[in-house]
């Protein structure tokens, strides 16, 4: 087109010169008028031409309003509508972690008396040193119309296929938002910052022990006064400490009622307190559980059918306490979680309390390990406690690279690079945190100390002291090393210790010996050997 | 007993009369998606039912405006474009919001007067000054060497009112004889060098960009055009038999319920045919229905013989199908 243009006007001068020359010699009028006619024709073309660019350039343009836009870039790849309406993005989060155990640390999941193994001299297994796939997460987000996000994240990490988010989220408004599906409620501080973000390698005992994980249900939320105070009031499932919704149906008694608000009043201030925020939140439900089931023939008790969680673990994430297979939820449960935090300049802290009063029995009946005939699910009498349970922590971080810290990742000032010498973001990390249990959960309906049941008498306790520690204090330390915001490299050490959970004399589980059980006034429970590791991992997300 | 019952009346009375004033006047926003050169009536028009709005009911509206091809326009508001009122080029593009969008009932021309058309227009010629190429009628305009401009019939609605009025003298002229007529229509889109998108296109093309000796244009357009550019630079020439172009308006009922704008765009849409409503039409050169306007402003209009869409084509939806739909007669002229 460009060389068309170019000869057409190269014409025309031609033209314009011959006319020139022409005017001055011609003496045949006719002539001059062919060759106005022959100049107003190229002339014309060349508007046409012109013309033609100029509304191919308004149709590109045009067009250009109506071509979805591809995106890729370090925050994730994805499609957009021209509108930006409609959207689809793709996000991963992928942690590899090591994780290294001191000589003491131990684990009471899933041992029997009579299992072969390496049992140590507590009768507890020694926690082995492993590289873990912790998280394997594939994002998919976006929005439809405008105003309905959505989220899918399966997760193919420690071992197992499930999904993480599935759910919508309707935004009528800053004020107004209603989420459906399965997701995290809006209750405790440390389980709503993102997995990629965490300070530590693994949260603490108030989010991954006591606060509940992901839920099915529908939420009302919003930011309010100013985008100053977020609310949230939902209606879920309900599940136990710790513990997500399997994304199956819910069996266990009434729903949950769990709300939260959370103010930031000093937000955009320029002030020292413009990254403080502090709230509460609590949830409310009931739950019956069941001993066993008449229906599945489990040969080891199916803790979630149980109403309770699988577990109580450590930061080391070794199980520490369990109830006994015969106890199950009976009753109300009520959480509560003040919680808060604060950002100034590279230094963060974050603090967290959270109690949970769970009402609990113990039960017999039900589907025999090994199976067998069943029989009906039935309540021990006189068995009915209200345990109350509480965990608290306190976490700071200071970036040593001057990058602002936030509930957010860290976006280092200068990424990775030897070529250009950049070192990335590094930053220092401390917590403490620990979980204390009622004591009532070891004793039986006499209030001495037992065995925990099984489910064949009433007379057991809901936990067995001499495995299960009712305390657990862990201090931890640790180093980020942020290569960019996509990549982030964490070292840990922490060191628990425990309140029992362990017992004098002979091994209480050791292979072929004699089971030494708790004494009634609990004079033979020491307490379990320290809990030391070190983890490392190594993060990629976008 | 019946004192404070008297009383009671009275307080709720003067409650009752002092509502108007106590209650605050409302902010309405109106979006009137149109066809390209209706942008100078409906600024008039906008601006004038704003007045009358706010005098009959104490609101204000504010009447925002989108222009572009009839057709193009239909799509998006099929699309999802919220126009609490449409005022396309024809029918057929308004059929559309009802059958592809199901924003309108079926029966939506039967809900205003005309065919809900308050404003009828036709196509002239519109040539440069001292008409150069002799331009009289059709006839000339196929004559080689004429260069036409007339926008995309697929994408504008003054240009399948073009194409329409030339096969209809067509017909005329060779006693309906339909493979004529296409031959005819087809040597003029051989004389036409760009085919814009829409009628304020194509007028850009001639008038500004200098190209064509001839631009196939709404009566209004050209009238438009000549007064602008003043009437030393171009000429208007009536052909010997035009259409009747009768560009429609509706509500768009799903929109102004989900917007709860019903009453204000119903009311915009009624005011058009009022006697201001007709006077801005005529004004703006589009021809009034209403008797004494169109009386009025008689001598502004040319007589023209006018034939319409209904006579000679059968309706809009026929036209559309063997006309301008993929594959139809002028898709097949325009390839060859």
């Amino acid at each position: 087109m460009q060389f068309r243009i170019k000869g057409i006007t190269a014409a025309l001068v031609a033209s314009g010169v011959l006319l020139g020359s022409n005017l001055a010699h011609a003496s045949d009028s006719d002539e001059i008028e062919k060759l106005r006619a022959l100049v107003q024709e190229l002339d014309q073309k060349i508007r046409v031409l012109d013309r033609k660019g100029e509304i191919a350039e308004e149709d590109a343009a045009a067009k250009k309003k109506e071509t979805p836009v591809v995106k890729a870039s370090k925050d994730g790849f994805g499609f957009e509508s021209a509108d930006g309406q409609n959207s689809i993005k793709f996000r991963a989060v992928l942690q590899t972690d090591y994780r290294y155990y001191d000589q003491g640390a131990n684990d009471i999941r899933e041992r029997t008396d009579g299992r072969a193994g390496n049992i140590g001299t507590d009768g507890f297994h020694n926690a082995d040193d492993t590289y873990i796939l912790r998280r394997a997460r594939p994002i998919i987000e976006g929005t439809l119309f405008g105003k309905y996000d959505y989220r899918f994240t399966p997760d193919f990490g420690s071992g197992t296929a499930l999904v993480q988010d599935a759910y919508v989220d309707g935004k009528f408004a800053p004020g107004f938002k209603v989420r459906v599906g399965k997701f995290k409620p809006d209750l405790g501080l440390e389980r709503l910052q993102s997995a990629a973000d965490t300070k530590f390698v693994e949260r603490s005992y108030v989010t991954n022990d006591l606060l509940p994980n992901r839920d099915i249900g529908i939420a009302l939320h919003g930011d309010i006064l100013d985008d100053k105070l977020n609310y949230s009031i939902g209606y879920y499932n309900g599940v136990a400490d710790g513990s997500s919704s399997s994304g199956g149906v819910g069996f266990l008694g009434d729903k949950d009622v769990g709300g939260r608000i959370f103010a930031t009043p000093f937000k955009g201030d320029d002030s020292a307190l413009a990254g403080l925020g502090f709230g509460i939140a609590a949830t409310y439900g009931d739950a019956q559980g069941e001993r066993n089931l008449n229906f599945t023939d489990t040969t080891t008790a199916d803790n979630t059918r149980q109403g309770l969680p699988a577990a109580y673990l450590t930061d080391g994430q070794q199980v520490f306490f369990r109830y006994g297979t015969g106890t199950v939820a009976d009753g109300s449960r009520f959480r509560i979680a003040p919680q808060a935090n604060y950002y100034y300049g590279p230094f963060g802290l974050i603090a967290e309390y959270a109690q949970v009063e769970q009402e609990v029995s113990l039960a017999g009946g039900g589907s025999p390990a090994g199976g067998g005939a069943a029989t009906n699910s039935t309540i021990f009498t006189g068995t009915n406690k209200k345990l109350t349970h509480d965990a608290w922590e306190v976490a700071a971080s200071y970036l040593l690279t001057g990058e602002d810290a936030s509930f957010k990742g860290v976006k280092p000032k200068r990424d990775f690079d030897l070529n250009k010498g950049g070192w990335g973001a590094w930053e220092l990390v401390a917590r403490y945190s620990e979980i204390n249990l009622d004591s009532d959960t070891f004793k039986n309906r006499n209030g001495q100390y037992a065995v925990a049941s099984s489910g064949t008498t009433a007379n057991s306790a809901y936990a067995d002291l001499s495995q299960s520690a009712k305390a657990a204090q862990t201090w931890a330390a640790g180093v980020n090393w942020y290569l960019n915001q996509n990549v982030k490299f964490q070292l840990n050490y922490e060191e628990t210790s425990f309140d029992g959970g362990a017992i004098t004399g002979a091994s209480h589980t050791s292979p072929g010996g004699a089971v030494i059980n708790v004494k009634a006034d609990g004079s033979n429970i020491k307490d379990r050997e320290d809990e030391r590791a070190i983890f490392a991992r190594v993060q990629l997300t976008y | 007993m019946k004192k404070s019952f008297l009383s009671l009346t009275a307080l709720l009375a003067a409650l009752a009369l002092a509502s108007p004033i106590l209650a605050s006047a409302a902010d309405v926003t109106l979006l009137n998606v149109s066809y390209d050169p209706t942008r100078e009536l409906y600024q008039d028009y906008n601006a004038a039912f704003a007045k009358y709005w706010k005098a009959k009911t104490g609101d204000n509206v504010t009447v925002k405006a989108s222009h572009g091809g009839s057709g193009k326009q239909a799509r998006a508001i099929i699309d999802g474009l919220d126009a609490d009122v449409a005022t396309l080029a024809l029918a057929y593009d308004v059929d559309q919001l009802s059958e592809k969008g199901k924003l309108i009932p079926k029966d939506w021309q039967k809900r205003l007067p005309n065919n809900s058309s308050p404003y009828t227009s036709t196509i002239v010629f519109l040539v440069r000054k001292g008409n150069p190429k002799h331009i009289k009628d059709w006839d000339d305009v196929i004559k080689p060497g004429v260069s036409v401009i007339t926008p995309n019939p697929k994408t504008s609605g003054g240009a399948r009112w073009n194409y329409l009025a030339a096969y209809a003298y067509a017909l005329k002229k060779y006693g309906n004889d339909d493979a004529k007529a296409r031959e005819f229509v087809g040597k003029l889109y051989k004389n036409v060098p760009v085919l814009d998108s829409g009628a304020r296109g194509s007028t850009t093309t001639f008038v500004e960009r200098g190209i064509g000796d001839v631009l196939l244009a709404w009566e209004n357009e050209a009238f438009l055009a000549q007064k602008e550019l003043g009437p030393d630079k171009v000429d208007i020439v009536v052909p010997s038999l035009s259409i009747l172009a009768e560009p429609p308006v509706t509500v768009v009922d799903k929109v102004v319920d989900k917007r709860k704008t019903r009453a204000v765009a119903e009311a915009y849409v009624q005011y058009l045919y009022s006697e201001e409503g007709q006077e801005i039409a005529a004004k703006n050169y589009y021809r009034p229905t209403l008797a004494s306007v169109a009386q009025k402003y008689e001598k502004n209009f040319p007589k023209i013989n006018l034939i319409t869409i209904d006579d000679v084509f059968g309706g809009w939806q026929k036209a559309q199908k063997t006309h301008f739909a993929d594959g139809g007669v002028f898709d097949q002229i325009y390839q060859k």
